[in-house]
């Protein structure tokens, strides 16, 4: 044990499902885990819509709903506009828990927590998440950067490894753990930590790459996948026995997985269906004709109206608004397997059924214009989000022939079966949400969470 | 006169006045978009055969589809072609593993070495001024010393088109045809006169290369533009990425392959 200890540490483990964390506590794979489980006890925990880490993650830090802090997907329409970009730190409109907590003059920890790129400046050190460009601009302070090159450090794996070459993807997962876990130990012990937060990124990849085989028990890549799960766990050891046997500590991921059975193209349904017409070439997942679309799509589930007055060459009418909206959820849950007809999408939610600007959920009555028409994050959000049955992965194909297909890809996110491993801090027993945690966090460490912030008791998100 | 016209009248205008002034005078041919169009430039001002040397400085790591490319078109339009190579320095092994010294041999030195060898007073190259800052200072006759050394703090003024060049002894000036073109009018161009350009620059698999010099030194960007037409409209439509500047193309390129290399895109 060391002199310096944290106060508060958190290990976040990205798409690690409850299910799969129990079967690997069961079959030995992670004997600290299951020592940690058997005096803690172990529950599940809901996700986000949609249930990408971006929009979870971002959920997690400032403990508000998207339609608050305005990150709703890794990729956005840039608002009045048919151009993406790619929403981060800086374009997020809500403080996260390392601010909130430097302005109440703690010290912080956070390493690789998605969406935390550009690092924005802390009381402490912010070393950025996957999709930081480079390790001059990885940390704040900059400092922290020399460090990491100095060890090796990567900032993540190699994501197209996984389509081209699955041993080679792998080593590059352990390469990647051993370095970031180094830096953890090196960080844990340097001073007394008021909040230290590390991420573990890999695990949502060898789900996503690997999640197949390990069903299949394939011979080479199922071993594979659950030794990389045996290695976290032996650095979950070591962080244990750093820590004395009080600390706060959570342990948790963001979201679930389950097997893809298809990815579907779902601007091609909306193609087929006359809701979107793409360009000769499409050049990004925007390339569409707004003259003539009604409606167009972005991953995963995302559907946005084409409406006059708000998109440059919008050509829905504010009239035609709900209508449409609801012509669109019904051509949706139409959408059917074609292998077994089994019906592919679960629920079509409106913006405003899932997202709310300020207060809690349901304390606005809005009318359809007001919804269309809303500005700020809120207005950011998706027109309709359509939720899919477990096994089908909502993509784009804009220019895809065909509305089903399969790739490298092998696991998808889920909804509601994230984990949770709490000790010393008090959770809310019901319907525990990603969304619910970074108030305990803040209160812990005898922070006031500010006023608009969600997750308290009547600023939940309803389950669908 | 239309832009085309008018960008065209004054490079041909530049060419002429630097084979007036430059008994030994070459034709820097990369093989890429601008070069080529420059050799494009220089046909037309001479009716179609150049009466000066084409000098391609060769690193041995170039693509293959540009050395067949070089190899069709300085026959097909009857060039005087020299092609340059560092012998010593590629004998010797130096190769990308190190990025700048691999340049300044290979590229750099290899350039030095034909001018001394051909005793070439002056170059023909087709940079642009929209390509990088620096750029935005040079001149179209921009004398260099013997280091290859650009004084950019004295730079002689171009008033009225009148251009400085009387190279000092033991210099060679470079001449920058294409200086005022930027990239969209050079592909507007392409398109107009139909000249020949490696295939390298049209998207296959998603990707095509928007500019290209050595394979281990050149990364495709994300594009589905398989054709003159679809490049024009790819950079009519990408204003903001341009504006942003080339770090940030690169980051929004570094972030669009991961996304796509993990299913977002």
């Amino acid at each position: 044990m060391v002199s310096n200890s944290p106060k508060f540490v958190v290990l976040s483990i990205d798409g690690v499902p409850y299910d799969l964390l129990s079967r690997l506590i069961e079959q030995g794979y992670m004997p600290n885990m299951a020592t940690l489980v058997s005096q803690l006890g172990m529950r599940k925990m809901r996700s986000v819509q949609p249930t990408v880490s971006c929009v979870a993650w971002s959920t997690y830090m400032t403990g508000m709903n998207p339609g608050k802090h305005g990150i709703y997907g890794f990729i956005d329409r840039r608002p009045g506009t048919y151009e993406i970009i790619f929403p981060n730190s800086a374009t997020r409109a809500t403080e996260d828990i390392w601010q909130l907590l430097s302005k109440a003059e703690k010290r912080v920890f956070a390493m690789n927590v998605p969406t935390t790129y550009p690092p924005q400046p802390v009381n402490g050190i912010m070393i950025g998440g996957f999709l930081s460009t480079s390790l001059e601009k990885v940390a704040y302070p900059a400092g922290v950067g020399d460090y990491l090159r100095s060890i090796g450090y990567h900032i993540d794996s190699d994501a197209a490894l996984g389509r081209s070459d699955k041993r080679a993807m792998i080593g590059d997962l352990h390469a990647t753990l051993e370095a970031r876990m180094k830096v953890m130990f090196h960080f844990l012990n340097e001073e007394s930590w008021d909040f230290f937060h590390t991420h573990i990124m890999g695990t949502d990849r060898i789900n996503h790459f690997l999640w197949g085989k390990m069903v299949q028990n394939d011979p080479e890549f199922a071993p594979a996948f659950f030794s990389y799960y045996h290695r976290i766990d032996e650095f979950l050891g070591r962080l244990l026995e750093a820590l004395p046997e009080n600390t706060p500590l959570m342990i948790f991921s963001d979201h679930g997985f389950c097997p893809i059975k298809y990815e579907v193209q779902l601007s091609r349904y909306l193609i087929e269906l006359g809701w979107t017409y793409a360009l000769g070439k499409p050049l990004h997942p925007l390339s569409i004709d707004p003259a003539k679309s009604r409606a167009y799509c972005l991953i995963p589930g995302r559907i946005f109206i084409n409406l006059a007055g708000r998109e440059p060459q919008g050509v829905v009418s504010i009239k035609q608004y709900q209508q449409i909206r609801e012509q669109l959820a019904a051509d949706l849950l139409k959408l059917q397997d074609p292998d077994t007809g089994d019906a592919v999408i679960r629920k079509v939610l409106m913006r405003e059924e899932v997202y709310w600007p300020t207060g809690s959920h349901g304390t606005h009555a809005l009318s359809p214009e007001q919804v269309a028409q809303a500005d700020a994050t809120f207005g950011k959000a998706a027109d309709l989000i359509a939720i899919p049955y477990d096994g089908y992965d909502l993509k784009l194909g804009l220019s895809d022939s065909a509305v089903f297909k399969r790739t490298e890809l092998e696991g998808m996110h889920t909804y509601d079966d994230a984990f949770m491993v709490a000790r010393g801090i008090n959770l809310s027993m019901d319907n525990l949400e990603i969304m619910m945690l970074a108030r305990p966090i803040l209160k812990e460490l005898r922070v006031e969470p500010p006023q608009d912030m969600d997750g308290s008791e009547d600023a939940i998100t309803p389950i669908f | 006169m239309d832009r085309l016209d008018e960008l065209e009248s004054q490079s041909i205008y530049i060419i002429r006045e630097a084979y007036y002034h430059y008994k030994k005078l070459a034709v820097l041919w990369s093989i890429g978009k601008d070069s080529t169009t420059l050799v494009w430039l220089c046909r037309k001002a001479f009716f179609g055969k150049i009466p000066f040397h084409a000098l391609h400085i060769d690193t041995s790591y170039k693509f293959p589809q540009m050395y067949r490319f070089r190899d069709e078109y300085s026959k097909k339009w009857d060039m005087q072609l020299v092609v340059a190579r560092n012998e010593e320095a590629i004998a010797a092994g130096m190769g990308p593993e190190k990025k700048l010294e691999c340049c300044t041999a290979l590229k750099t030195q290899g350039l030095k070495l034909a001018i001394a060898k051909h005793g070439f007073e002056a170059l023909l190259l087709g940079i642009r001024r929209d390509e990088h800052g620096i750029r935005a200072k040079e001149r179209y006759f921009s004398p260099r010393d013997e280091q290859f050394k650009w004084n950019y703090q004295d730079q002689p003024p171009e008033l009225w088109d009148q251009y400085k060049n009387q190279a000092d002894e033991g210099t060679h000036i470079r001449v920058h045809p294409l200086l005022h073109w930027a990239e969209v009018d050079i592909w507007r161009y392409i398109k107009r006169e139909q000249i020949p350009i490696t295939e390298l620059y049209f998207a296959k698999d998603g990707k095509r290369y928007r500019s290209i010099g050595c394979t281990t030194c050149c990364n495709p960007v994300e594009s589905n533009a398989a054709t003159v037409d679809d490049i024009i409209h790819e950079l009519e439509t990408t204003t903001t990425s341009e504006r942003a500047g080339r770090a940030q193309d690169k980051e929004d390129t570094y972030t669009m392959q991961k996304l796509r290399a993990l299913g977002y895109m």
